[in-house]
C-alpha cells in the first residue's frame, strides 16, 4: 500500500480521463436539495446564506489579492513552475453581488444573490471564450442577471495547477441575481445556468444533470 | 396357537383384529376410528403374520366363511361382502400431489433461506421507501433477483426429479387380471377386484394368485413365493397343514404369487390391503423417512452461515448505533450485512453438482429418484443385501458333481463359458441320464442366443440341468431324438425320483431306464456303481465316499440330486408296452453314477464387490427369507463372511466342543436364523448388530427385515437396503437409501427405493458409493469455494459503515461474483477426481464428519476470504489514488460523496467532481474490486482442488475446472469492457494494471495454501491439521488411524482364538 502511495505524483493525479470537463456549482449550497426558500421580512430564513457567502468571500476581497498577480485578460496563463502565480479576481467584478454594497446580497429586497462556480480540474484549458449563462423558466415571474457582465469567465485563470502547486489559486466566479417581478404574486421560479461558448466545455449529458450546468429553484416568500 | 396366544392378539374371527373396526359398517365413525388406530396400525403392522385359517380343518374352515365347499358363496351374498369390505385392490400408496412436491422443492433447506433473505431485501427496500430514503433500488433487486435464484433453482431440481420419476412410470404396467371363481356352484370368471372373502378359487399354472387362498384341494400345484419371501424356488403347495407359521405352510397361497405348475382350489381368506401381501404394502407405505444424510448437512450448514450472518449483523448494527447512524439507517444495515452473507449461487451450485452426479451414476446403471439420494451411498456405513436376485443370478446353475469318487467343479459366472469337458466314461453316462431322464425344454427361436441366456420351460433344477448337458456334452435334442422316452415317472414329492425308459441310442432294440431324484433314495435303488465306466458292487466304502460327497455339496448350499440307471433285459424290447401306473419293469439294483448339486450362483462380479465394501468400510449383512444353510453358502461365496472367519458353530465343529461353550465373542461371522430374531429383544439384536462383523440373517420375514434396519439404524449406522421383493419394501423405505433392482424388482419394491439398479448388479452399488463419496468430497471443494469470496463481498459494506468510505463493492457486483463468475468453477470442482482411493476410506461419521463445519468456515472466511478482501481493497485504493483520491482523504467521506447535490466534492489534489463523475469512479472501483476477486479466485479455486496434495502432485487434468478459470475471467472482462454496461449494470472499463493489483494477493494464497499443506503431509497429526478443516482432518485421520486399530484388533482376536485353541 505504502509503495503504491509512493509510485503516485502528489502533485497530479495518475488520471485525469474520469474528469475531462467540469461540472457548475452554485454557492451557498442549501441543506438538502438545491433550492433556495427564504422570507424576506424574517432575517432568520438568510442569514445563513448571508454568512456563507460572506465568508466565502472573504478571500476574495481587495486586501486579500494584493499578492496575487494581475494577470492579461482574454488569454491562457500557462506556468512552467516550479513557481507557480495565482491571478486576481476582485469581488468588484461581481458588482452588485459583491457584497459592499449590499451587506445582505439582495436577499432583504426579494433579489437574491447566488454565486455560481465551475469545478477545478487540474489543466483544464477551456477554448472559446466561455461564460455562464442563466435563464430564468419564467421570465414573467423573475429575471435574471449575471455579474460579470455576460457572466464571462475569463481565460486568464486557466489552467489550474492543483492545491498542492498552484497556492492562493482563486476560482472564477458569476454572480447570479434573480429579481422577482414585484407584481407577480408568484414569487418561485427555476433557474438555469449553462456553460457556453465553449467548445470543451460540455454542458449537456443525459446522467449528469450537472456536467456544465446547474439548476435551482429560488422561492422568496414577502 | 402358540404364537398367537403369546400376542393375545387373535380373534376367532378376524384375522387382524386391530384392523376390525374399519371393515364395521358404521360409516360415520369410520374416519375417526381410523386416524385413532393409525399409530396403533402402524405398530401392529410390524408385527408378524397372525392367522390361524391353516390350521382348520375343512369343516371348520366351511363354518368360519359360511361358505358351502362345493358350490362356493351365492353371488348375492359376494355382492354384500363387496361392499363391506371392498375391492380386492391394494390401497395405492398415497402419492404427493404434483405441486405439492413443486412447493417442496421450492421451500425445502437452503431455498428457505434466500426466500428470507429476498423477503428481507424488500423489507428493506420497504422501510426506505416509506421513510423517503433517498437510495437507490439495491435491495429491490437483490429481493428480486434472490425470488429468481430460488424460483430457477426450484425448477431445475423439480424438473430433474420429475424425469427420474416418468422413468419409474414406465415400469408400472397395469393389466386387469381376472379369476376363476365358483359362485351358486357356477364357474366364472370375475375381474380379480371383485373377489370377496370366503369366494372359492381355481387357480392353474401361470395364474396370479387372485387372493390369500387356503386351498381345499390340489394337484401338483407350485407357486414361487419369491416376491413375498425372497426364496428363489417354487414350492409346492398341498391341502396338508404342514407348519405353524402361515408363511411355511403347504396350504395357504398368498395373493399375488404365482402359480407356476398344477393347479388348486381354495377358499380365500383375506382380500386387498388385508393380505398378507397388501399388509406389507401398507406397513411400506406408512413408514416415514428421515432426512437424508446430505439433507441434514445442509441443514447444518444454513446453520453455520446463519449464526455467522446474525452475529456480523447484530454486532455491526450496535456499532453504527455508537457510530451515530439512526435506528432506520442501522436496521437496514443490519439487513444488508445478513442478506450479504447469504452465498446466493450456492444452491444453484449444489443442485448442479448433485444432478451432475446423478446423471453420472444414470451412466453407470444407477438411476437416483430423488437427488439429495445421492449422496447417501456415499455415507452409507451398512448395507443390508437380499440375497436373491440382488448378490445371485437368480437362476439354479450345475455347481458341482460328484462321480467316479471326485468331487467335479462347473463354471458358474453369469457367461458359463467354461465347458466341462471330462473324459470319464462316467461322465458321458451321467450327461445322458441328465439329458433324457429331464422334462425341461428350450424354448422355440433362441439358437442364436448363448445358452446360458436361452430361456426354459420346466422347473428350476431341470432348466439347469438342461442347459449344462446342452453346454458341455452337446444338443439335448438330437439326444432326445435318437433315444426316444417311451415311458415316464415324473418327479413328486412322495417318491422324490423320476424315472424314464427310452430306447438305446444305437438303435438296438433294448431299453434303458433311467433315474434321478434325492440322493438317498436313489442310492436305495442302486446294488452297483459306475466307476470310470465300469461297474462295480457297492461297498461300505463308496457308501461311505457317497456320504461324505453328499454332505459336503449339502454343507455348501447345494441342492443335490442323485442319477442311476439299467439297462432293460432284452425281454423288454421294442413294443414292450411299458406300464407306469402297475409297474412291469424292474426298478431294482440300478446302476449308480452320480450326484450333481446345484445352486443360484452368485454374480460373478459381487465377491469383489463386497469386499471393496468391506475395504471402504462398510459393513454387508445379508437379510434373506432363504434358508441359513443356502443364505450361509452363497455369504461365503461372496465374501460377506469371509475366509477365514468363523461362526460360533464352526468353532464348536472345529474344536468339537458343544455350541454353549464357544464364547460367542470368538465368533466375528453369526448367521441369525428369523425363528431366532423373533424371539429377541432390540438389547439382543444390538449385541448381534455391535459383536460381530460379518452378519447372515435368514428365513426372516418382511417385518424383521425392516427391525434389523432400525436396529442398524439405532446404532448410529447409514443403512442401505437392497432388495427386490415386495417383502423388502417396509426395509427399503426404512432405509436411508433403499435400492431396488430394475429388471427383477417388483413395482412395490421400486416406488420405496430412492436408487434403482438399472442392471439389478450389487457391484453398480460400488460405484454409487464411490460416486457419493465422491461428490461429497467435492461439494467441500465448491462450497470451501463459494463461501471465501463472502468475506470480499462483506467486508465493503462493513468498511462503509465504520470507516465512512465510499463503497467498493456494490450489490450488482455481488451478484456477478455469485450467479457469474463463481458459478462455473465452483461446479467445476464437481468434476475433480478424488485425492487418495476414497475406497480405501471409512465411511464418515454423520455426527462429526460435517460437510461444512468451524474450521473450514473459518479458513474460508478468515484467511483466504481476508486476504481476498486485502486484495481487493489494495485494487480499490489503487483505482481512487490514482483518480485523484487519497486512501486518508477517503475517511468520513461517506455523507458527501453520496450527496447528489453537492457537485464540487473536492479530491487530494483540489479538483472538485460533480456527484455523477465521483460515482463513475466508484462504480469503476466497484469494477476492479471485482475483477479482483476474479483473479484471486482463480488462485482460490487452485487450491480448492486439492485438500490434502499439492496441486503439483495433483496435477490440472480437470479440463471443465480450466474452462472454468477461463470462462471466469473471460465473463469478468465481457462485464468490464462490453460496451453499454455502463449504463446497464455499471461496470466501467478497467485499466490493465488494475487487473495486476490483486495478483501478488493470489500467489500469497497460493503459496500459503501449498506450504500449509506440505506440512500437513508431512505432520500429519500435528496441530495444523487438527485445527484445520479445509482438509477434514477428522475424515484422513481415520485413514491413517484406523486401519491400524482395526489389526491391533485383528492380532488380539487372534490371540483370543488360539487361547481357545489350546483349551
Amino acid at each position: 500500500m505504502w509503495a503504491m502511495l509512493q509510485t503516485l505524483n502528489d502533485e497530479v493525479p495518475k488520471y485525469r480521463d474520469q474528469i475531462p470537463s467540469p461540472g457548475l456549482m452554485v454557492f451557498p449550497k442549501p441543506v438538502t436539495a438545491l433550492e433556495y426558500t427564504f422570507s424576506m421580512s424574517d432575517p432568520s430564513s438568510y442569514d445563513g446564506y448571508i454568512k456563507d457567502l460572506k465568508k466565502f468571500l472573504k478571500s476574495y476581497s481587495l486586501e486579500e489579492q494584493k499578492s496575487l498577480a494581475n494577470c492579461t485578460d482574454g488569454v491562457l496563463f500557462e506556468q512552467k513552475g516550479p513557481d507557480y502565480v495565482s491571478c486576481q479576481f476582485p469581488d468588484t467584478l461581481l458588482q452588485a453581488c459583491s457584497g459592499r454594497n449590499d451587506p445582505d446580497f439582495g436577499y432583504s429586497q426579494g433579489q437574491p444573490c447566488i454565486l455560481v462556480k465551475m469545478n477545478r480540474i487540474i489543466g483544464l484549458k477551456p477554448e472559446g471564450s466561455p461564460r455562464i449563462d442563466c435563464l430564468s423558466k419564467d421570465e414573467n415571474i423573475a429575471l435574471v442577471s449575471t455579474y460579470p457582465n455576460h457572466g464571462i469567465i475569463d481565460l486568464k485563470y486557466f489552467p489550474y495547477y492543483g492545491k498542492k502547486l498552484h497556492v492562493g489559486y482563486l476560482q472564477p466566479l458569476v454572480a447570479v441575481q434573480v429579481s422577482f417581478e414585484s407584481n407577480s404574486t408568484k414569487k418561485e421560479v427555476t433557474v438555469e445556468c449553462k456553460i457556453e461558448g465553449s467548445r470543451n466545455l460540455r454542458n449537456e449529458d443525459d446522467r449528469d444533470k450537472f456536467l456544465g450546468r446547474v439548476a435551482f429553484k429560488i422561492t422568496a416568500r414577502t | 396357537m402358540e404364537r398367537g396366544g403369546k400376542r393375545g392378539k387373535v380373534s376367532p374371527h378376524g384375522q387382524h383384529p386391530s384392523r376390525k373396526p374399519k371393515r364395521e359398517p358404521k360409516i360415520k365413525t369410520k374416519k375417526k376410528v381410523k386416524r385413532d388406530t393409525k399409530k396403533k396400525d402402524m405398530e401392529e403392522l410390524k408385527k408378524e403374520v397372525v392367522m390361524n385359517d391353516h390350521q382348520l380343518t375343512l369343516k371348520e374352515l366351511s363354518t368360519k366363511y359360511s361358505v358351502d365347499l362345493t358350490n362356493g358363496q351365492s353371488p348375492e351374498k359376494a355382492k354384500e361382502i363387496l361392499i363391506r369390505d371392498g375391492p380386492n385392490t391394494l390401497t395405492p400408496p398415497h402419492t404427493t400431489p404434483e405441486w405439492v412436491k413443486f412447493c417442496k422443492q421450492l421451500f425445502s433447506g437452503f431455498a428457505l433461506l434466500l426466500w428470507i433473505s429476498s423477503i428481507l431485501c424488500f423489507v428493506a427496500h420497504g422501510i426506505q421507501l416509506y421513510f423517503n430514503e433517498k437510495s437507490s433500488s439495491d435491495n429491490l433487486y437483490l429481493g428480486i433477483v434472490l425470488a429468481v435464484v430460488v424460483g430457477i433453482t426450484g425448477c431445475f431440481s423439480y424438473y430433474q426429479e420429475a424425469k427420474s420419476s416418468k422413468i419409474m412410470e414406465s415400469f408400472k404396467n397395469m393389466v386387469p387380471q381376472q379369476a376363476q371363481v365358483i359362485r351358486g356352484g357356477q364357474k366364472m370368471q370375475i375381474n380379480v377386484q371383485d373377489v370377496v372373502v370366503g369366494d372359492l378359487v381355481e387357480v392353474k399354472a401361470g395364474d396370479r394368485i387372485p387372493a390369500d387362498l387356503r386351498l381345499i384341494s390340489a394337484q401338483g400345484c407350485k407357486v414361487d413365493n419369491s416376491s413375498l419371501t425372497g426364496e428363489s424356488e417354487p414350492q409346492s403347495r398341498s391341502t396338508d397343514f404342514t407348519h405353524e407359521n402361515p408363511l411355511e405352510t403347504r396350504n395357504i397361497c398368498f395373493f399375488s404369487t404365482n402359480c407356476v405348475e398344477g393347479s388348486a382350489r381354495g377358499v380365500v381368506i383375506a382380500t386387498g390391503d388385508s393380505t398378507v401381501m397388501g399388509r406389507i404394502a401398507s406397513l411400506a407405505s406408512g413408514l416415514k423417512t428421515g432426512k437424508t444424510p446430505i439433507g441434514a448437512e445442509i441443514e447444518h450448514f444454513i446453520h453455520l452461515i446463519t449464526g455467522v450472518a446474525v452475529f456480523l449483523g447484530v454486532t455491526f448494527f450496535v456499532l453504527s448505533l455508537a457510530l451515530g447512524y439512526g435506528w432506520l439507517k442501522a436496521v437496514i444495515f443490519l439487513i444488508g450485512i445478513i442478506v450479504a452473507n447469504v452465498p446466493e449461487g450456492l444452491l444453484a451450485t449444489v443442485t448442479v453438482c448433485l444432478t451432475l452426479t446423478a446423471k453420472r451414476m444414470a451412466r453407470k446403471n444407477c438411476l437416483v429418484k430423488n437427488l439429495e439420494a445421492v449422496e447417501t451411498l456415499g455415507s452409507t456405513s451398512t448395507i443390508c443385501s437380499d440375497k436373491t436376485g440382488t448378490l445371485t443370478q437368480n437362476r439354479m446353475t450345475v455347481a458341482h458333481m460328484w462321480f467316479d469318487r471326485t468331487v467335479y467343479h462347473d463354471d458358474t459366472s453369469e457367461e458359463q463359458t467354461g465347458k466341462f469337458t471330462k473324459g470319464s466314461e462316467t461322465w458321458f453316462v451321467l450327461a445322458r441320464i441328465a439329458g433324457l431322464c429331464n422334462r425341461a425344454d428350450f424354448k422355440a427361436d433362441q439358437e442364436t442366443l448363448p445358452v446360458a441366456k436361452r430361456e426354459t420351460t420346466g422347473d428350476a433344477s431341470e432348466s439347469a440341468l438342461l442347459k449344462f448337458v446342452e453346454q458341455s456334452y452337446g444338443s439335448v435334442k438330437e439326444m432326445r431324438e435318437k433315444s426316444p422316452k417311451v415311458a415316464e415317472i415324473p418327479f413328486n414329492s412322495t417318491n422324490k425320483y423320476q424315472l424314464s425308459i427310452h430306447r438305446h441310442e444305437d438303435g438296438s432294440p433294448g431299453h434303458v431306464l433311467m433315474m434321478k431324484g434325492a440322493p438317498e433314495r436313489i442310492l436305495e435303488f442302486c446294488s452297483s456303481f459306475l466307476l470310470h465306466g465300469q461297474e462295480f458292487p457297492i461297498d461300505d466304502k463308496m457308501k461311505n465316499a457317497f456320504q461324505d460327497a453328499y454332505s459336503e455339496l449339502g454343507g455348501l448350499g447345494e441342492r443335490v440330486l442323485g442319477f442311476c440307471f439299467l439297462n432293460l433285459p432284452s425281454s423288454f424290447s421294442t413294443g414292450f408296452p411299458f406300464n407306469t401306473d402297475e409297474i412291469n419293469f424292474p426298478m431294482s439294483n440300478l446302476c449308480f453314477v452320480g450326484l450333481v448339486s446345484m445352486i443360484d450362483p452368485p454374480r460373478a462380479a459381487v465377491p469383489s464387490a463386497v469386499s471393496k465394501c468391506r475395504s471402504a468400510g462398510i459393513k454387508v449383512i445379508m437379510v434373506t427369507g432363504d434358508h441359513p444353510i443356502t443364505a450361509k453358502a452363497i455369504a461365503r461365496g461372496v465374501g460377506i463372511i469371509s475366509e477365514g472367519t468363523e461362526t460360533a458353530e464352526d468353532i464348536a465343529a472345529r474344536l468339537g466342543i458343544p455350541i454353549s461353550q464357544v464364547k460367542a465373542r470368538n465368533a466375528k461371522a453369526i448367521v441369525v436364523h428369523g425363528s431366532e430374531l423373533k424371539d429377541m429383544n432390540s438389547e439382543q439384536l444390538n449385541q448381534i448388530l455391535q459383536n460381530h462383523t460379518e452378519i447372515v440373517f435368514a428365513r426372516t420375514s418382511p417385518q424383521q427385515k425392516l427391525i434389523i434396519v432400525e436396529g442398524c439404524q439405532k446404532l448410529g449406522a447409514i443403512v442401505a437396503v437392497t432388495g427386490d421383493g415386495v417383502n423388502d419394501s417396509p426395509a427399503l423405505k426404512k432405509a436411508d437409501i433403499g435400492i431396488a433392482m430394475g429388471i427383477t424388482g417388483s413395482d412395490v419394491s421400486k416406488q420405496a427405493a430412492d436408487l434403482i439398479l438399472l442392471d439389478d448388479n450389487f457391484a453398480s452399488i460400488v460405484t454409487g458409493v464411490e460416486e457419493g463419496r465422491l461428490i461429497f468430497d467435492n461439494l467441500k471443494k465448491s462450497i470451501a469455494y463459494t463461501l471465501t469470496s463472502n468475506i470480499p463481498e462483506i467486508t465493503p459494506f462493513l468498511l462503509f459503515i465504520i470507516l465512512g468510505i465510499p463503497l467498493p463493492l456494490g450489490t450488482i457486483t455481488i451478484l456477478c461474483i455469485d450467479l457469474g463468475t463463481d458459478m462455473v468453477p465452483a461446479i467445476s470442482l464437481a468434476y475433480e477426481s478424488p485425492e487418495s482411493d476414497i475406497m480405501q476410506r471409512q465411511p464418515r461419521n454423520p455426527k462429526t464428519d460435517n460437510l461444512v463445519n468451524h474450521h473450514l468456515i473459518g479458513i474460508a472466511y478468515g484467511q483466504i476470504g481476508m486476504i481476498q478482501a486485502l486484495a481487493g481493497f489494495f485494487t480499490y485504493f489503487v483505482v481512487m489514488a490514482e483518480n485523484g483520491f487519497m486512501p486518508l482523504h477517503l475517511l468520513g467521506i461517506r455523507l458527501k460523496w453520496d450527496d447528489p447535490f453537492l457537485n464540487n466534492l473536492e479530491d487530494s489534489y483540489g479538483q472538485q467532481w460533480t456527484y455523477e463523475q465521483r460515482k463513475v469512479v466508484e462504480f469503476t472501483c466497484h469494477t476492479a474490486f471485482f475483477a479482483s476477486i476474479v483473479v484471486v479466485q482463480w488462485a482460490d479455486l487452485i487450491i480448492c482442488k486439492t485438500r490434502r496434495n499439492s496441486v503439483f502432485q495433483q496435477g490440472m487434468k480437470n479440463k471443465v475446472l480450466i474452462f472454468g478459470l477461463l470462462e471466469e475471467t473471460l465473463l469478468a472482462a465481457l462485464l468490464s469492457y462490453t460496451p453499454g454496461m455502463g449504463v446497464a449494470l455499471r461496470m466501467y472499463p478497467l485499466r490493465v494494471t488494475w487487473w495486476l493489483c490483486a495478483i501478488p494477493y493470489g500467489i500469497v494464497i497460493f503459496i500459503c495454501d501449498e506450504v500449509r499443506k506440505l506440512i500437513i503431509r508431512k505432520r500429519p497429526e500435528g496441530w495444523l491439521e487438527r485445527g484445520d478443516i479445509l482438509l477434514t482432518s477428522a475424515e484422513e485421520l481415520r485413514m491413517t488411524r484406523v486401519p491400524r486399530a482395526r489389526t491391533e484388533l485383528d492380532t488380539s482376536e487372534r490371540a483370543y482364538e488360539l487361547e481357545a485353541d489350546t483349551e
